[in-house]
């Protein structure tokens, strides 16, 4: 569970002031999935990386999975973000210099497993994501479905309560897109709690019971309101 | 190990599918550490076998001056310097420098006879395994390698007619040559008969060039001096202490010329280092932040970072100082052996003997990797600690 209490992020300061996020409130059941909508610059990637504690919210508290996240040492925040969650970004964030298997393995390289067991995870995670059969080809050379493939087997391979998906779709085309859709549907039949940050319209009437949540200017609802 | 430790599996992963990133760094640094490797094996070679030929010299040289000039000496000093408490091992040298104006180039001239053969320990060891019974039956030398490969340039194979004060030649045998090992020393060297030698410096039977002896108690050498100054008030004595500084300081003011250009090139690097983790590389942010982002923590990042530096650092160093040392004591440091013998009388093919100080290479160590580690630990700190969303941007 996903609990967000009145969560603000402003960037900069004086007159270069910017609220990205403005006293969110928002809770998201176990198993559920939530669209979280809106044009560019709403704050919903703001809402997503403070989830993912790759940032801190300025004001208000973020507790998922009983852990208040938004108040976490470094050293904590790191050992959250590689057991209870996976995230998928938009540009994918992959290391391009290594290959499939080896862009997998990289969140269990600390977890205290050792190469064997880390490898048979990887299998099946790739096995998941449908990348196993490229899964010693170098990420550069995948085009960008695939990549997207590899980079959900990497967030999957710890097997995370909740899935945090960033703008997944902004650079596939129509049939990957859907393909994507498709992996979510799994996630959310195999129990995940899953976030989803897009503007992609598909995402509006997904064929799975899900709730979509507009944002604009950093707060929820179409208007704000 | 590799297969079972993921860490050290990974480590070695991001070692070889980024080697493009670590080649030229890891270049760069081992040119420099095996050029500076390369001048302190070559110092240090060059001090340990003059500090061993300064060991076998004798404490003391004295000479006759007159209006501060060094003259011929009178052989009855020999007599007077005995009778001084504490000296030993009294030798007259016959020894001087002497011009061969048609090469423009001169050579050491070192008269012995052999009751001087059997005291000085430094000629004992040049002329080991050399026939002395047939060299002073006739009038002929034995020279350096210098010496012998100047005098068949000017086509004397195996005599050469010295030039005597009263416009005479002398014609000498050449009887052997020196080996290379003692080129050091006795590269432009010509030993001779000691009569032979003060014939051809025009010296009378009384006269040597200076006299040698040792002071075995270090306590009594200032003393020894004084009376010195009473045997002859026109003396100058040479201690053995001021011509090992002598050295000491040439060849440690050469070393320091390359130790600072050492440093510059060391500061030039980190700063390469530093700006390519600091700012230019934002591949190298990016991967923090995609670290960051699926787990690992700023210590995480640290130790990876300080295990890929520890290795390229010790592995470029092993590699410059193995490189330094066949290029010294291998192929005998060609050119950067000519700036430590430049100046030198005769050219010089001197065979550096294999001598290795670790103490300066566990300095140099230290000064090359801390900087190394500051370059590139402190910009990757800088980076792991902002949020990871900011360095994958």
């Amino acid at each position: 569970m996903i609990r967000i209490e009145d969560v603000g992020k402003r960037f900069g300061e004086g007159e270069n002031l910017f609220e990205a996020l403005k006293s969110i409130t928002l809770e998201v059941e176990e198993g559920e999935c939530v669209i979280l909508s809106g044009i560019s610059g709403s704050g919903k990637s703001t809402l997503l990386s403070l989830i993912a504690a790759l940032d801190r919210p300025s004001s208000g508290k973020i507790v998922v999975e009983g852990e208040l996240v938004s108040k976490l040492p470094d050293l904590h925040a790191s050992a959250y973000r590689a057991k209870t969650i996976g995230v998928i970004f938009q540009h994918f964030n992959l290391i391009e210099s290594l290959s499939v298997e080896e862009n997998v393995i990289v969140p269990l390289i600390n977890s205290g497993l050792d190469m064997p067991a880390i490898r048979k995870m990887a299998e099946q995670s790739m096995q998941r994501a449908s990348i196993l059969h490229k899964a010693s080809q170098d990420v550069a050379s995948l085009s960008g479905g695939e990549k997207q493939r590899c980079a959900i087997a990497r967030a999957l391979v710890h097997d995370p309560k909740v899935i945090l998906c960033d703008e997944p779709t902004a650079n596939l085309d129509r049939e990957n897109s859907l393909r994507f859709i498709e992996t979510i549907q799994k996630l959310h039949q195999a129990g995940k709690t899953i976030v989803v940050a897009t503007h992609d319209p598909l995402f509006e009437a997904l064929p799975f019971e899900s709730r979509v949540i507009h944002m604009a200017d950093g707060m929820i609802g179409k208007h704000g309101e | 190990m590799l297969s079972r430790s993921p860490f050290l599996y990974f480590l070695t992963l991001l070692l070889f599918k980024q080697k493009s990133k670590h080649l030229g760094i890891m270049s760069i640094s081992v040119v420099m550490i095996a050029l500076v490797s390369a001048v302190l094996f070559i110092s240090s070679s060059l001090q340990k076998t003059l500090q061993d030929t300064l060991d076998e010299q004798a404490d003391f040289t004295v000479t006759r001056i007159e209006a501060g000039r060094p003259v011929s000496t009178p052989l009855a000093w020999v007599d007077k310097i005995i009778e001084i408490e504490g000296v030993s091992e009294v030798a007259p040298r016959i020894h001087g420098r002497y011009f061969y104006a048609p090469g423009e180039e001169s050579f050491l001239v070192v008269g012995i006879d052999f009751f001087d053969e059997q005291g000085s320990k430094a000629l004992q060891s040049l002329l080991k395994g050399i026939d002395l019974k047939q060299f002073f039956a006739e009038e002929s030398m034995i020279v350096g390698e210098g010496v012998k490969d100047f005098l068949q340039k000017h086509y004397y194979k195996d005599t050469f007619s010295f030039k005597t004060p009263r416009g005479e030649f002398k014609k000498v045998k050449i009887d052997e040559v020196l080996p290379g090992s003692l080129n050091l020393l006795a590269n432009d060297m010509i030993i001779m008969p000691i009569g032979l030698a003060r014939e051809i410096f025009g010296l009378k039977e009384d006269e040597v060039t200076d006299i040698t002896f040792n002071v075995p108690n270090d306590a009594e050498w200032d003393n020894v001096i004084g009376k010195l100054h009473l045997v002859d008030y026109e003396i100058r004595v040479v201690e053995k202490r001021e011509v090992e500084k002598a050295y000491e300081n040439l060849y440690n003011y050469k070393g320091g010329i390359f130790l600072i250009l050492y440093i510059i090139a060391l500061l030039t690097l980190m700063l390469i280092l530093y700006q390519r983790y600091a700012m230019v590389y934002s591949h190298e942010r990016k991967e923090i932040g995609i670290l960051r982002a699926v787990g690992w923590s700023i210590r995480d990042i640290l130790k990876l970072k300080f295990y890929e530096t520890l290795i390229l650092v010790i592995s470029s160093f092993v590699i410059g100082t193995v490189a330094a040392y066949g290029y010294v004591f291998v192929l005998g440091a060609p050119v950067l052996i000519e700036i430590f013998l430049g100046g030198a009388n005769l050219e010089n093919q001197v065979q550096l003997i294999p001598e290795v100080s670790f103490g300066t290479l566990g300095s140099l160590f230290l000064l090359y990797a801390v900087p190394f580690f500051a370059a590139v630990l402190i910009p990757s700190w800088r980076v792991a600690v902002i949020p990871p969303k900011e360095a994958m941007r």
